[in-house]
């Protein structure tokens, strides 16, 4: 799991993708082309990929997702990651060295011919590398979906741009966009359907859910900066491992008490260890570095120019392209034809 | 009229006071919105000692209202104390359902902000087949209204309709009109709206401005009263 693990405190309101026609959202795009790439599989375990061997599983989960999207009306935006801060570096090393476990696994578990065990393990192996990201762009300008370098995180960008109102929701799997103070967060959107459990030959269905970052502070009674500290003491992507003992229920329980993290470690917590200093992690999620100079246009997609990309370069199959793509642009024509009781409600 | 409410959304919150009950509730899209309310006159009996806020699914009690035969009674009483309604119909037999009360929504749904420029009235009956025909070739229909005439115009990909109420015709009662007015709507929305209008009202008044959203009103039996607001589309080509 990555992110900071809030799941047990925050309240969390199921919605349907169809009400959110006209609705924009920011899509931390590491974290989606990250599911893509741990979803979209062969049974096996092996990723999609063009005849020249390089992985596309990416670019058919972008294609179909955004365009099932378009279809109903969503309009997205995609915040690539620019570079990480400097504490990130010890999730950073964590994360590498559990893939790199995974990928012997895996190559274990395939010649004893394990086939389950094998995807599962391939699914931890997931790396994003560059070529992909930079395939991504490429399919979203030939989509007409605009996209967004983020300065450092692409959490903190997207919710950056939620609390400008530029758009109306984040969308991404870790909490940590509530900790970077996004108003809306929407779980669920690039894998919403019957997914796999990981590691575990279990189907569920994986609905879209909205997380308010008001409610959850009206729910857990703490302000704004007391719920960054309360990420800290549980463990965020800067600190993963969190305060050793302590869960969300008694790190909630400690700061409703001493009302912030320097009182507690001053107190109850006198030998608790970070990786960094607690206060330089938190001035990450209060400040972040964000970008203001973004436009956010959507376009028409030019059809022959992705179906050029995709079926002629990636091996993709045309006519499955050239249906998405259509129905991506009838989506589009009717948004604009729509419209809602709101606008009139004064 | 609980059909005309299931149209629209799954839940609702009525409102209950001492003088009646009423709803107001949007589609989940946010496109149309209905406005209901029945006074306690409505009723054979109605006993409410203070206001309160019942929120049911909407689909789960029609299931039950239908089971009701056409001179049978039915009550319905909100047990407080367990938050549950007990529905019960008495006619041929008795039975009693009881079904449980949801967690009221605390938005409450403003009123369009409108200044209508054409207002007519019609047979419910008469509107009701103008849409039908013009569902036949298209998924929207522009209304025009001129002091003369109301005229549906759809155009699908294959084919076109174009349908008018003239005034002083059988379905056209009156026609008020300040200046032209052009607005175009979704079909499906305007035929369940009404066509399960149409089962408790005969005359409906419909009032428009350009691309306004439009207003519906469906007379009703006694002093019940219900509304439908449905914001207009944009023509884009």
């Amino acid at each position: 799991m990555l992110g900071v693990d809030l799941k047990d405190l925050v309240p969390k309101t199921v919605v349907s993708l169809e009400t959110l026609g006209g609705k924009s959202i920011a899509i931390d795009a590491y974290n989606a082309l990250y599911q893509f790439l741990a979803i979209i599989r062969q049974p096996d375990g092996t990723p999609l990929k063009d005849s020249s061997g390089k992985i596309t599983s990416h670019l058919s989960g972008l294609l179909y997702r955004t365009a099932n999207l378009a279809e109903m009306g969503i309009k997205t935006v995609y915040v690539f990651d620019g570079a990480p801060p400097a504490l990130k570096e010890v999730e950073i090393k964590r994360r590498m060295q559990i893939k790199e476990e995974a990928t012997i696994k895996y190559e274990k578990a395939l010649a004893e011919g394990k086939m389950e065990e094998a995807r599962t393990y391939a699914q931890m192996t997931s790396r994003l590398k560059d070529y992909m990201a930079e395939d991504s762009k490429r399919l979203l300008n030939l989509m007409g979906i605009p996209w967004i370098q983020a300065p450092s995180e692409g959490e903190a960008q997207a919710a950056h741009l939620t609390k400008k109102g530029a758009t109306n929701f984040c969308a991404s799997q870790d909490y940590d966009s509530i900790l970077f103070g996004a108003p809306l967060l929407i779980r669920n959107v690039t894998i919403s359907g019957r997914r796999k459990l990981p590691g575990k030959p279990v189907y569920v269905e994986v609905v879209p859910e909205i997380v308010e970052l008001d409610k959850t502070l009206k729910t857990l009674g703490i302000t704004y900066e007391q719920l960054v500290d309360l990420g800290i003491l549980i463990g965020t992507d800067y600190n993963p491992e969190g305060v050793k003992g302590i869960g969300p229920k008694t790190a909630l329980k400690l700061i409703k008490e001493h009302g912030s993290l320097e009182k507690i470690l001053e107190t109850t917590l006198k030998d608790a260890k970070f990786p960094v200093e607690p206060q330089r992690i938190r001035e990450v999620f209060l400040h972040p570095r964000v970008r203001d100079d973004y436009k956010l246009e959507w376009r028409e997609p030019d059809i022959e120019g992705v179906v050029d990309f995709l079926c002629r370069e990636k091996d993709f199959t045309e006519d499955r392209v050239r249906k998405a793509l259509e129905k991506m642009t009838a989506g589009m024509k009717e948004t604009k034809a729509k419209t809602t009781l709101e606008k009139w409600f004064g | 009229m609980i059909t005309s409410i299931s149209i629209l959304v799954d839940e609702a919150t009525y409102d209950i006071t001492p003088d009646g009950m009423k709803l107001r509730a949007m589609d989940p899209s946010r496109v149309a919105m209905v406005d209901f309310e029945w006074p306690k006159t409505v009723f054979d009996e109605y006993a409410c000692d203070a206001p309160t806020k019942m929120c049911l699914n909407i689909t789960e009690l029609l299931k039950l209202l239908k089971r009701a035969g056409k001179d049978e009674a039915v009550e319905l009483s909100l047990d407080e104390k367990t938050g549950r309604l007990q529905v019960t119909i008495s006619g041929k037999y008795t039975r009693t359902f009881n079904m449980p009360t949801l967690e009221a929504a605390e938005e409450e749904v403003p009123t369009p902000k409108l200044a209508f420029n054409a207002k007519i009235k019609a047979t419910t009956q008469g509107l009701r087949e103008a849409i039908e025909d013009a569902a036949l070739v298209s998924d929207h229909v522009r209304i025009e209204v001129d002091p003369e005439k109301l005229v549906l115009h759809a155009t699908g990909d294959l084919m076109g309709a174009n349908i008018e109420l003239k005034k002083g015709s059988d379905a056209l009662l009156d026609l008020e009109v300040k200046e032209t007015v052009k607005a175009t709507f979704s079909l499906s929305y305007l035929n369940e709206i009404i066509k399960t209008a149409a089962a408790t009202s005969d005359i409906a008044t419909l009032e428009f401005s350009t691309d306004m959203p439009i207003k519906l009103d469906f007379q009703q039996p006694k002093e019940g009263k219900l509304t439908f607001y449905l914001a207009p589309r944009i023509e884009v080509e």
